[in-house]
């Protein structure tokens, strides 16, 4: 095959010429995303909707409404008839979507439930206690939620209520000492998730 | 808030995406700025027209901020942008319309824009170029782009498209000998 | 009274300057990062200069001053009083340094500031230093001293004794537990402590589950933290995710 030497150079210079006409965008154009990204909740992460609903009622049967007890033992019942069904293989290409995340670092899921709040926010040692940078979205019946992605390990905060009140988590591992004589919500965050009781 | 120095030489795009999903949004700014800075004239190219390639890579970016959460692979947070991004301006186009009716080439060099460069010449062959890009294959017109306007090795572009240096190297040679037919042919 | 306010709040100001000039390198860029973050919160001037003294200090020990830092901030956010504040972060401070002794007693030469963080933590959650010597010195490796410590802590925080706190973490570590298994703990043991179990009962089961399996009483290993959701932008087709299998609520078999 032979080439034109004549035209690639051509094509060159216009290539160059091309690039030089070609303007930056400017740096405003972050200023207007930002200004609207703050305005979005921290992003999301689809929550499972297997494992933590029949979890927690494993963990706490008292607290579970008998109004839900027989739906849920049907799921249970459900759920015991697909594993029997497993075979081996399907097992081992779960850890395969694993790899694909950073392994240290978790889906963790905040409920209030604050009924009477008009906002309720997240801070904490994984955000630097900023008072509205995770903001938790109203659910049904009054319960707040958020799903934030954390590193393993200790992570302590407290939900802060309509920009004033600092509540703590009933449902967290433990409470501690803050240091200033309130409380910390503590929840420690295991490769294998974090259960909620 | 001012990004922190240290937080723009230092912070690689795996550790920014962790703390924005962590809640630190205004991290979100050190990715911002340093693709707006990476991808920008790409998007100009692909749009041709500066405005439309702001709000098309704008929109992008709040896009991706929505979804950040799907960003499988947080440290290759480039590569899984400029896909959405490249959807962005291919939805920017089609809604505006075809941009350039097949303008021929021939005429090209007498609607062509003002060009920093103001070498007659100079703008005349850009504005060809221009025109025949438009006739490329959309992998082809991307490979072009990012290889000659971008100035991108083979191995950053294979890492930004997912595609071997190889293909690629297949694509840019392809795009240029069409360039070539064009271009020549309009001589 | 007005001059000797300035005065004082001269040699105040004159001491850190003399303090900063005279330390070495590292330390002034350390003084640097502390008033940048500091700063960046919105401290004001006056708490700023005391945290940075204190974190100036810990720093000449060398101690790590980022927690020193985080203290500061997080009483700032809770609109803590600034007199309060600085209290803490001196509080904390001298935990670090009593924390670090009592790792040093435990073999370890050069404690890095993750473990010599964690020890100082569970300082403040009622471990005592020989407690905090007895859980570095049952830690098989290195890596684990500092998570063990965090465990110890929050089962001191959640209502168990000294004793039995340090016993379940050092008894998993001899029983070969690894660093995850470690990390259930918490979780696992206020989950029984919700079912009414007594802590003796708790430490048991903890100690009793499989080597590799999970400590939940009769269930096998959790799933990895949340499903995984594909990569793909808006506009491209998501792949198909692998399904997770759905874990039985009782242990049909053993896991291998």
């Amino acid at each position: 095959m032979t080439h034109d030497t004549g035209s690639d150079e051509m094509l060159e210079a216009a290539a160059r010429a091309y690039a030089r006409g070609l303007p930056e965008l400017p740096a405003a154009l972050d200023d207007r995303v930002m200004a609207v990204v703050r305005g979005r909740p921290v992003p999301a992460v689809p929550r499972p909707r297997h494992m933590p609903n029949v979890w927690r009622w494993l963990v706490e049967p008292k607290q579970v409404r008998p109004a839900f007890a027989v739906p849920l033992a049907a799921a249970a019942a459900l759920a015991l008839f697909f594993v029997a069904r497993q075979t081996a293989p399907r097992a081992a290409s779960a850890p395969a979507v694993a790899a694909a995340l950073p392994a240290d670092t978790i889906y963790v899921r905040f409920e209030l439930a604050a009924p009477a709040a008009r906002n309720v926010a997240l801070a904490g040692s994984f955000n630097s206690w900023g008072e509205q940078s995770i903001v938790l979205a109203r659910g049904v019946g009054g319960t707040w939620s958020v799903t934030v992605a954390l590193p393993v390990g200790e992570h302590r905060y407290q939900f802060v209520v309509d920009g004033e009140r600092w509540v703590s988590d009933p449902t967290a591992h433990a409470q501690v000492a803050d240091g200033f004589g309130v409380t910390n919500s503590v929840i420690v965050v295991s490769p294998r998730g974090v259960v909620r009781s | 808030m001012p990004v922190h120095e240290a937080d723009r030489v230092e912070a690689a795009d795996g550790a920014v995406v962790r703390r924005v999903l962590g809640g630190d949004v205004e991290a979100y700014r050190i990715l911002v700025e340093r693709y707006r800075r990476q991808f920008g004239r790409y998007a100009v190219s692909l749009l041709g027209d500066a405005d439309l390639a702001a709000d098309a890579v704008q929109e992008a970016f709040i896009r991706a901020f929505d979804s950040l959460g799907s960003c499988r692979e947080p440290d290759r947070f480039g590569a899984w942008f400029y896909r959405i991004l490249t959807n962005q301006c291919h939805t920017v186009r089609t809604r505006s319309g075809a941009r350039r009716d097949t303008v021929p080439v021939e005429d090209a060099g007498l609607t062509s824009r003002e060009r920093a460069d103001a070498g007659l010449e100079q703008g005349e062959l850009a504005a060809r170029l221009e025109a025949a890009l438009d006739q490329l294959t959309p992998e082809q017109r991307e490979a072009f782009v990012l290889k000659y306007v971008d100035e991108r090795s083979y191995e950053e572009m294979a890492a930004l498209l997912d595609v071997s240096a190889d293909a690629l190297k297949m694509r840019v040679h392809r795009a240029r000998e069409a360039l070539r037919a064009i271009m020549g042919a309009a001589r | 009274m007005i001059l000797l306010v300035r005065i004082l709040s001269g040699f105040a100001v004159a001491w850190l300057l003399a303090m900063v000039v005279s330390a070495p390198a590292p330390l002034l860029a350390q003084a640097a990062a502390v008033h940048t973050q500091l700063a960046a919160r919105g401290l004001p001037a006056d708490l700023t200069v005391a945290v940075e003294s204190l974190a100036a200090r810990a720093g000449a020990q060398g101690l790590p001053w980022e927690p020193l830092a985080d203290k500061a901030i997080e009483g700032w956010a809770k609109h803590v009083p600034a007199a309060r504040i600085v209290a803490a972060v001196r509080v904390f401070a001298g935990r670090m340094g009593e924390g670090r002794s009592a790792v040093r007693g435990a073999g370890v030469a050069e404690p890095d500031a993750a473990l010599i963080r964690a020890a100082a933590e569970a300082l403040g959650s009622g471990l005592a230093q020989p407690e905090i010597g007895a859980v570095v010195r049952a830690a098989p490796r290195l890596a684990l001293a500092a998570p063990a410590l965090t465990v110890a802590a929050a089962l001191r925080a959640q209502g168990f004794s000294s004793e039995q706190a340090v016993a379940v973490v050092a008894e998993s570590m001899r029983g070969g537990r690894t660093m995850t298994q470690l990390l259930d703990i918490p979780q696992a043991a206020r989950a029984m402590q919700l079912q009414g179990m007594p802590p003796g009962e708790i430490g048991r089961r903890i100690l009793r589950a499989p080597p590799h399996g999970t400590i939940m009483p009769g269930v096998p290993g959790m799933p990895p933290g949340g499903m995984l959701p594909g990569g793909m932008p808006p506009g491209g087709m998501p792949p198909p995710l692998p399904r997770q299998p759905i874990q039985p609520p009782i242990m049909l078999n053993p896991m291998p």
